[in-house]
């Protein structure tokens, strides 16, 4: 009888609350996708930490050729404005409203290599300001975010806008680099997470980091991000590209001539 | 004495996501907007580095802190056992006594990401579904197990007792984390924590970089701020969505442009000073005994929980 009450208000809990609060870990956790400490095993991060620092310096590199002694208040507010976008709520139609990552249109607006510094010094201060993403997957969240996220975007967008001037074009290319750019980042983060119970197992042979395997990891994030994050994203980038172009074309680096050349 | 204040002045206007008498709250965009500012001013410009009491780790040098940080978070992602974490927990607990910090609110803070970003994520996990083993608290019992593509729903849905220690472990792990990114952050200046990051020999054009970049997202953040309550204080009723698009993109666009022509600013004002392209950050200063008996302790202290 006692048995019965305790499974009951198990299920209630489960059904109730539980599903308010899941939706605020998905809302905080999955949308910002700051992959927190413990979930990933040293040999996940620790070669994530390697890529980023590699990424990072020939981000450097290439920006310090380009602007020389220019190039370091430029990516302190390259970064300032990055996380500034943010903080900025834009309403989506379904009567919702959410922020984007930005990494995309930052992308677009300053090129992958700016973006991948600018949001990795994002990164790199939630983690240490914020809580927000912890301080081992600093090099996982940045691989994900500052550097997928970005570079598949710009691509995506050059891809489908290719030389042509026709405006239509031109903002379903804008709203696809911020869907697919996400999308992507969202893969790449599930990919991290499935794998753990793989490459990470305790002699019992139970997981030690992120329990859920690829099978559950990667259509969580895959549903939850191609039915609602990457098309708040998607949103943001064509929203903010189309303002640009109407306002300040010139300002934009995706649609300056040479710009494909050097990404 | 009745004052000549009229009434309409007098009364508390409601709140705009309180306009619907029933159903959902749903805060507009720009509550929503000054929301995420509030929460960011106050949890990353007034509870970072504001503790300038007299504690244990207010007095340490912050690359003593900074080596403990790197070195502490690396110990618990490596620990696999819910006894070494407790034990770090503990050790963590008293470190923070010692810093004279304000527990409740530390572990309030603590407590809250934890449960959102820890324990409610990887929770289901302990069912059956996600980690077989040892049954301890069946939910749910189906007429049948279910085959639905790669997936196999067993008959009897529950806990595991494997599943539960999996959930323990990785919610003390991000614990044992936070407390001690929390207990570093709360205690320096953010500006000293990025320049103390010299010693695992960081460029210091990036560190550069973040610390500028800390500085004006505060700057901008008031900018930002303004702007939410300007328009909020001008709207009557519910702006459409579409034109609420086109605000939300003009105001990003003038951030874009005042932090281009910051940038200008920033720049001559650093040549005005001398800078030509060589970064150097000015030097920290030497260790003192304290420093290097604080260091030597964390390293034993570290050492042993490493063999537990």
């Amino acid at each position: 009888m006692r048995e019965t009450g305790v499974r009951q208000s198990v299920l209630f809990f489960l059904y109730t609350r539980g599903t308010k609060y899941m939706f605020m870990a998905q809302q905080a956790s999955v949308v910002g996708m700051h992959i927190p400490d413990g979930y990933l095993s040293p040999q996940t991060y620790i070669p994530l930490y390697g890529a980023s620092i590699a990424v990072w310096g020939i981000a450097l590199k290439k920006i310090k050729n380009e602007l020389s002694a220019k190039y370091v208040p430029y990516l302190a507010m390259a970064a300032a404005f990055s996380f500034l976008i943010q903080m900025f709520n834009i309403p989506v139609p379904g009567g919702t409203s959410g922020h984007a990552v930005g990494a995309g249109i930052i992308a677009l607006l300053l090129g992958p290599w700016t973006a991948v510094i600018a949001v990795s010094v994002v990164l790199i201060i939630q983690a240490f300001v914020f809580g927000d993403g912890g301080i081992t997957a600093i090099g996982a969240n940045c691989f994900n975010m500052a550097i997928v996220m970005p570079f598949v975007a710009y691509w995506t967008f050059n891809l489908i806008k290719g030389f042509s001037q026709n405006r239509v074009r031109i903002l379903a290319a804008a709203f696809l680099s911020g869907y697919v750019g996400l999308s992507a980042a969202a893969f790449s983060a599930a990919f991290m997470f499935g794998i753990q119970p793989v490459i990470a197992i305790g002699p019992d042979g139970m997981p030690l980091y992120a329990p859920y395997p690829l099978s559950i990891a990667i259509p969580a994030m895959a549903i939850e991000h191609l039915f609602l994050f990457s098309i708040v994203e998607g949103v943001m980038t064509l929203v903010l590209l189309k303002y640009f172009l109407k306002n300040e074309s010139t300002l934009v680096y995706a649609m300056r001539g040479d710009s494909r050349e050097e990404a | 004495m009745r004052n000549k204040i009229p009434d309409f002045l007098l009364c508390t206007p409601k709140r705009a996501q309180d306009a619907g008498e029933r159903g959902t709250l749903r805060p507009s965009y720009i509550e929503k907007g000054i929301g995420h500012l509030s929460e960011m001013i106050t949890t990353g410009y007034l509870n970072v580095g504001q503790d300038s009491g007299k504690g244990f780790f207010q007095k340490l040098d912050p690359r003593v802190k900074v080596i403990f940080l790197i070195f502490f978070v690396i110990i618990v992602s490596l620990k696999t056992d819910i006894l070494p974490e407790a034990a770090i927990t503990l050790f963590t607990f008293l470190l923070v006594v010692s810093s004279r910090i304000n527990i409740a609110q530390f572990y309030r803070r603590i407590a809250g990401l934890t449960f959102i970003f820890g324990f409610l994520v990887v929770f289901p996990s302990a069912c059956n579904v996600v980690t077989p083993g040892e049954m301890i608290l069946p939910i749910i019992h189906l007429s049948h197990p279910y085959e639905f593509l790669i997936y196999h729903i067993p008959e009897e849905i529950g806990l595991t007792r494997q599943g539960l220690d999996c959930v323990i472990m990785l919610s003390l792990r991000m614990m044992n984390s936070l407390a001690i990114s929390l207990l570093v952050i709360y205690t320096t200046p953010f500006h000293r924590i990025i320049k103390a990051l010299q010693v695992f020999r960081v460029p210091q054009a990036l560190l550069l970089v973040i610390t500028l970049s800390y500085k004006y997202i505060f700057i901008f953040v008031k900018t930002v701020e303004s702007m939410y309550l300007a328009r909020k204080s001008r709207l009557v009723g519910m702006a459409r969505d579409d034109e609420a698009r086109i605000w939300v993109a003009g105001r990003i666009a003038h951030m874009f442009r005042k932090s281009m022509s910051r940038y200008e600013e920033v720049f001559r004002a650093m040549v005005a000073r001398g800078y030509a392209e060589e970064v150097k950050l000015s030097d920290i200063g030497e260790l003192t005994a304290t420093d290097r008996r604080s260091g030597g302790f964390f390293v034993l202290a570290g050492i042993f929980l490493l063999w537990l």
